[in-house]
């Protein structure tokens, strides 16, 4: 397979097996991401996001709760048809990931130094010396002050910036060219948000590192991301370049979730809109799309016929709406 | 860490000297003049009155404890009747095979218990899982002497692999030593394994689903650096817990198994002196036995310290 892309998800179908039955948490997404490129996947909890994201490091139990269907391009090898063996050469090595919560993704009985050294001694001939050393230059690299010191403390002494930090020196271990950054902002104060996000745009400008970047904050979309994926009730219902979502979303959930985001020069005797209802449960998806319950455009051929992700616009979006050329040009009237 | 030490130990004086004096009170407790229970119907009452001075018995009670628990401190604790020796010195000499069988036992119960309890907790529902749950089973239901029994049967009567009973100190040479301690430890082992290897795996099943199991598989570990350095020591302090107990109780003394392998060790000293009537030594050994509890305790809050950072470093 020659592509460009880094990263080339493809027709991937993640289930898992339940007492309900087996159902798909994430049902036939595809998606790219280019050398240097940082893209996000938005949606909702329960949207399968971060499963997407463990379904490319295959971090599920394959052994009794999951299974995979589709490709994973990574380099131009498909990621699911490795081998355990295989795959954990690529874990920490190739691709890297970091998690929502810094403290309970850290080992809380190993010091900060051993959890780094301990990737580079799996992946790379190090001595434990040499191994110490780079993890105090990933410490320092991860601006975390004091990295002589810090590197020899465990989890608890630090604060939760960082401890992301360190999620994210360890994650730098072994130079990866891909990371997976599973909502990497949601456990912090909103200041030590902007913190972690400046330091992995930056990661990614000065090491030209790809970043898959999992979210439901459309303002950190908006600042880091160059191309975005919406995800809703385990399929992709929209994906475009971030200024062209912004400007002429397609779907009508992503129009939803563009005006549940709360901005200073809204009109406050309004309330917030917020797209009402749930996201449905796995074992329980409407027969046609799968917003159509909480759509409020949402017709007869709706309810009955799933869409397809179709190119839409001029700009390049796909969406997977029956309605959104028409939609779209509601929205345009209305912005007028 | 020194203050966490400290206040560990400060928190055992008032238990120490509550178990003394409710240990002290033991002979009180039960009906009967001491003294006259002890010499039996056929004694006149002047060796009666004899042992009761003795025995301290005509001083009121806040001195006959004071005397006590002053001889206690600096190791005395009084003289038995029956064995004609100080019971702290025969305390000393059935300590050895009774600790030494607690340690063997205890060996063999987590060699077997952290093994299975793992390999059940990684591989729910596989064949360690279903071993675990037959073997636990069994082990919790089948006494520990009908086991033993069976033992004996096997592979001392039948086999003639390991003697019958008896008693070989380690001085005398391992080879002998563990031959004789062999069935009797293995009939102790296997029952606490059974306890202990439940808790080993739903110590590691709560663990493994913990965030860092997670960053580790994501780190590209091999599966037994996860399980062992990650997974296992952070669920040791539940399974630390009950083998703490469970050495507690064995070094105060295994009188059912100590007996059918006829080991001098202190369960079986307590169960003749109880039948004796022999105060000084229950009461002394009932003392040694608590503070040998809280010993272990300590020792297993210390380890917790070890183990923990979050705890050395408070």
């Amino acid at each position: 397979m020659a592509s460009e892309n880094l990263l080339e998800i493809k027709a991937l179908q993640t289930y898992f097996h339940t007492e309900a039955g087996k159902v798909s948490a994430v049902d036939g997404v595809s998606l790219a991401v280019g050398a240097g490129e940082i893209v996000g996947i938005v949606g909702e909890s329960g949207c399968g996001k971060s499963v997407t994201a463990q379904s490319i490091l295959r971090l599920l139990d394959e052994k009794s709760q999951a299974s995979y269907s589709g490709e994973v391009y990574f380099e131009g090898v498909d990621l699911l048809k490795l081998s355990q063996r295989q795959m954990r050469g690529v874990r920490g090595n190739d691709i890297s990931m970091i998690f929502q919560d810094p403290l309970s993704s850290l080992n809380p009985l190993l010091t900060i130094g051993e959890q780094i050294t301990e990737t580079i001694r799996s992946h790379r001939k190090f001595s434990r010396k040499n191994a110490w050393q780079e993890a105090v230059r990933l410490l320092r690299l991860t601006g975390i002050p004091a990295p002589e010191r810090r590197v020899h403390e465990y989890p608890h002494q630090l604060s939760g910036g960082m401890r992301q930090r360190v999620m994210i020196a360890i994650a730098l271990a072994c130079e990866p060219k891909l990371l997976i950054a599973d909502e990497p902002t949601t456990a912090l104060d909103v200041t030590i948000q902007a913190q972690i996000m400046d330091l992995i745009a930056k990661l990614n400008r000065e090491l030209g590192m790809s970043v898959l970047l999992i979210t439901h904050d459309l303002g950190v979309v908006a600042e880091v991301c160059h191309r975005v994926a919406v995800m809703y009730a385990g399929q992709i219902v929209e994906t475009a370049d971030v200024a062209t979502l912004f400007r002429e979303p397609q779907h009508p959930y992503t129009i939803g979730l563009l005006q549940s985001i709360p901005s200073l020069d809204r009109d406050r005797t309004k309330p917030l809109q917020a797209v009402e209802g749930f996201v449905p449960a796995l074992h329980q998806l409407p027969k046609g799309c799968r917003f159509a319950p909480r759509c409020p455009h949402a017709d007869a051929l709706c309810r009955t016929e799933m869409p397809l992700l179709e190119s839409k616009g001029s700009s390049g979006s796909q969406a997977r709406c029956w309605h959104s050329e028409a939609l779209s040009q509601k929205e345009a009237v209305r912005h007028a | 860490m020194v203050i966490y030490i400290l206040r560990r130990l400060l928190a055992l004086v008032p238990v120490v000297l509550i178990m003394s004096i409710v240990v002290f009170l033991i002979i009180y407790l039960i009906p009967g003049d001491p003294a006259r229970v002890m010499l039996g119907d056929g004694a006149d009452e002047s060796t009666i009155q004899e042992l009761r001075q003795q025995m301290g018995l005509n001083y009121p009670l806040l001195e006959q404890y004071g005397r006590w628990i002053g001889n206690a401190v600096q190791g005395d604790l009084g003289r038995s009747f029956f064995l004609q020796q100080p019971v702290s010195t025969a305390i000393r000499e059935h300590l050895a095979p009774t600790l030494s069988l607690a340690l063997f036992a205890q060996f063999i119960a987590v060699l077997i218990a952290i093994p299975l309890g793992v390999r059940a907790a990684v591989n729910r529902g596989g064949l360690a899982d279903k071993t675990l749950n037959a073997y636990s089973l069994l082990g919790i239901s089948v006494p520990g002497f009908l086991l033993s029994l069976f033992f004996v049967l096997v592979f001392a009567v039948r086999l003639k692999w390991f003697p019958v009973s008896g008693y070989a100190p380690l001085h005398e040479g391992l080879g002998s030593f563990l031959k004789f301690m062999f069935l009797p430890a293995l009939s102790i082992g296997i029952v606490m394994s059974s306890l202990t290897a439940r808790i080993v795996k739903a110590s590691m099943l709560e663990v493994l689903h913990e965030g860092f199991v997670k960053t580790a598989l994501s780190k590209g570990l091999r599966q037994n650096t996860i399980i062992y350095k990650h997974v296992l020591r952070n669920a040791l302090i539940p399974i630390l817990t009950v083998v703490g107990g469970s050495f507690g109780t064995l070094v105060a003394g295994a009188a059912v198994i100590e007996t059918i392998f006829n080991i001098p060790g202190l369960g079986q000293m307590l169960v003749h002196a109880v039948e004796r009537r022999d105060y000084a030594v229950i009461q002394g050994m009932v003392l040694f036995i608590a503070i040998v509890y809280v010993a272990v305790n300590l020792a297993v809050d210390l380890l917790y310290a070890v183990v923990d950072p979050r705890i050395r470093l408070q």
